[in-house]
């Protein structure tokens, strides 16, 4: 295991920059994934990690040392490829103790490592089959087999679920994650997809358009974003926005849009009394707007216009129209008898408010983690 | 209605292909094939009688000038397919994979010399020769054979490489290999369906190739398609014996197609 250091790296092809000044400290056995959407950077960022692709500028160092130019097959790392990436000519034995047949391990040790890997992920019946006589999950276990039986340093994962549908998804990421706990290697996990960040990182970076924007704990970066590109990223369905007016009135601040006011609790008011601007961006969760009136001191109710319905079976999604917005609510009991173009009123706790600087996008109400 | 007659038309148009098929690609060989059986006097009226004879495959067997250029064209079809598969590997590779001026100038010359028309090369190809003074020897027909295999194939060789998933090269880099040994090890196993085709392709086009074996091959180097055009002589032609000559040279190309067959079609599904 070891410590991964990345220190203003970046990385250009030609003079166009695709990742700017990535500074990312991952602990001796951390978890972290990479999260954003396609062309933000994380999977440049992991191939340079691997040594896939030169780094342009910066360090990167595994354990305590500098490898930017130390070849892949030196940097005691193994990846998890997206499409699997398996031989395709050789057996899943083959396939399996290709890295250490290369590094000239005795065949005994081989056949001893392969086992335990194999038992481990389930792999015996299937060690004498070609990858194409696999399913997608199979081969992707024996992918993940060809990472144990190497011992290596670091784990790296490139967007390993992506292939698989969405029921063989969820069982391979619990997979991933029992398998974390049994093998505890320093991991790089690169992913669009908001649930295995959340669910399978120690740490969660967001990235966009090459720049990171929020490193932190799930928790951190799904109850205190950075920005409003982190707040709308990470959730599902995602935060709503709406553009509101800070008023004062007889020592209480609300945010007001046409047909909307919520007062706000001491402390948030507090912090945006110092906010420059009077115009702000309102960020909701989407399952903190409840149906009916408010309950507690610090709820503020509001009426919309349901526009979609989505019936889930285990909860109900309202699309609603409110001060000229859509906006999603969800957790609502399946049972509620809410049809679109009924008028329903809603409320929302002030606690729950999230607000950003309407300019830069910049949360006001909530103290960045990381952020550029 | 409507149905059936569609049915009558697709059953009309598949008849159709299946005797144009016939007429067009099975009906010379047939006739080459009754023609290298009957004797001289049967050669021009081969559909009528009945004197069928063997003779005309010793005659030929016996000649010295048909078995030498029987020898060297499978040598010449060998030594060209193993040399220019060679060259087009790395050339496929390095189209496939590689971006770069290098890479966009050996595209683009492969590109020129392939609009070129074939017949244009020959005779300046057999001045080159004459004045180099490798007329007439392996050396003068191995190298525009490889240099027409690896114009046209490395784009066959590059959709190949095309076909292996580079992320297994990349594994093979994590793995312990150089790129190098990714190439040999990974990519090079994963293409060989392909190369095999190549191959039978290479190998079938030399051992078939008539316009380089006419102009820059001689007595001393004869090959068997342009000894095939010796029997046209000045007191006619000798059709019997050429025909066997052909039904001979034919057979060799036959058993590779036959037996390559497999590969050709794996490799072209890649």
């Amino acid at each position: 295991m070891a410590q991964i250091v990345l220190h203003d790296v970046v990385k250009k092809y030609g003079t166009f920059q695709v990742v700017h000044e990535v500074n990312l400290n991952i602990a001796d056995g951390e978890f972290v994934v990479l999260v954003g959407p396609s062309g933000c950077g994380k999977s440049t960022t992991l191939r340079m990690i691997a040594g896939l692709e030169s780094i342009s500028a910066g360090t990167l160092r595994i354990g305590n040392k500098v490898v930017n130019d130390v070849p892949p097959k030196d940097r005691d790392i193994a990846m998890v490829f997206q499409n699997y990436a398996l031989y395709q000519h050789m057996t899943v034995f083959d396939n399996l103790a290709f890295g250490l047949r290369n590094r000239k391990v005795p065949e005994m040790e081989i056949r001893s490592e392969v086992t335990r890997a194999t038992q481990m992920l389930g792999l015996e019946p299937l060690l004498a089959r070609k990858p194409f006589q696999l399913s997608g999950g199979q081969q992707q276990r024996v992918a993940l087999g060809r990472c144990i039986v190497r011992r290596p340093q670091v784990f790296l994962f490139d967007e390993p679920l992506s292939n698989l549908d969405a029921k063989l998804r969820a069982q391979m990421r619990i997979e991933i994650k029992a398998l974390r706990e049994r093998v505890p290697t320093t991991s790089v996990y690169v992913t669009h997809d908001q649930v295995e960040a959340m669910t399978l990182g120690d740490r969660v970076v967001v990235m966009k358009d090459g720049w990171i924007q929020q490193i932190g704990t799930p928790l951190e970066v799904y109850n205190r974003p950075a920005n409003r590109f982190v707040a709308s990223f990470i959730g599902a369905p995602a935060m709503n926005f709406m553009e509101v007016e800070l008023v004062e009135e007889h020592g209480v601040v609300s945010a007001q849009a046409k047909d909307f006011k919520v007062e706000l609790p001491d402390e948030q008011a507090a912090v945006l009394r110092k906010h420059s601007a009077k115009t702000v961006t309102l960020g909701i969760r989407p399952e903190q707007i409840r149906l009916g009136m408010p309950s507690g001191n610090t709820g503020s109710s509001f009426s919309g216009v349901v526009t979609v319905t989505e019936q889930l079976g285990s909860e109900l999604v309202i699309a609603l129209n409110v001060a000229d917005s859509t906006i999603m609510a969800s957790r609502i009991s399946p049972e509620t008898g809410v049809s679109p173009h009924a008028r329903v009123q809603m409320w929302v706790d002030g606690k729950a408010l999230q607000f950003f600087d309407h300019e830069n996008g910049k949360a006001i109400t909530c103290a960045p983690c990381t952020l550029r | 209605m409507i149905a059936l007659a569609l049915d009558g038309l697709r059953r009309a148009i598949f008849a159709i292909s299946i005797v144009a098929i016939f007429v067009l690609f099975v009906g010379p060989i047939m006739i080459l094939g009754v023609t290298s059986v009957r004797p001289a006097s049967g050669a021009f009226y081969i559909w009528r009688g009945t004197n069928f004879t063997l003779n005309n495959f010793v005659e030929v067997l016996h000649q010295s000038q048909v078995l030498e250029a029987m020898w060297n064209s499978f040598v010449l079809s060998t030594l060209a397919t193993i040399l220019s598969l060679g060259i087009t590997v790395g050339s496929g590779y390095m189209l496939s994979r590689f971006g770069g001026w290098i890479q966009r100038s050996w595209f683009a010359t492969i590109y020129v010399f392939r609009t070129v028309p074939y017949i244009s090369w020959v005779l300046p190809l057999y001045l080159v020769n004459t004045r180099l003074g490798i007329y007439d020897s392996y050396l003068g027909l191995l190298l525009p054979h490889i240099a027409v295999h690896v114009c046209f194939f490395s784009w066959l060789m590059k959709g190949f490489f095309d076909g292996v998933n580079p992320s297994m090269e990349y594994a093979a880099l994590i793995d312990g290999c150089t790129r190098w040994g990714a190439f040999c090890r990974v990519a090079l196993p994963a293409a060989m369906p392909g190369i095999a085709a190549l191959a039978i392709l290479c190998w079938l086009s030399t051992w078939n190739e008539f316009l380089f074996a006419l102009i820059l091959s001689g007595k001393r180097t004869p090959l068997i398609t342009s000894t095939m055009a010796q029997f046209v002589t000045e007191t006619g032609t000798e059709w019997n014996l050429m025909s066997a000559t052909a039904v001979l040279a034919m057979l060799p190309a036959l058993l590779v197609t036959i037996f390559g067959q497999k590969y050709v079609i794996r490799g072209l599904r890649m």
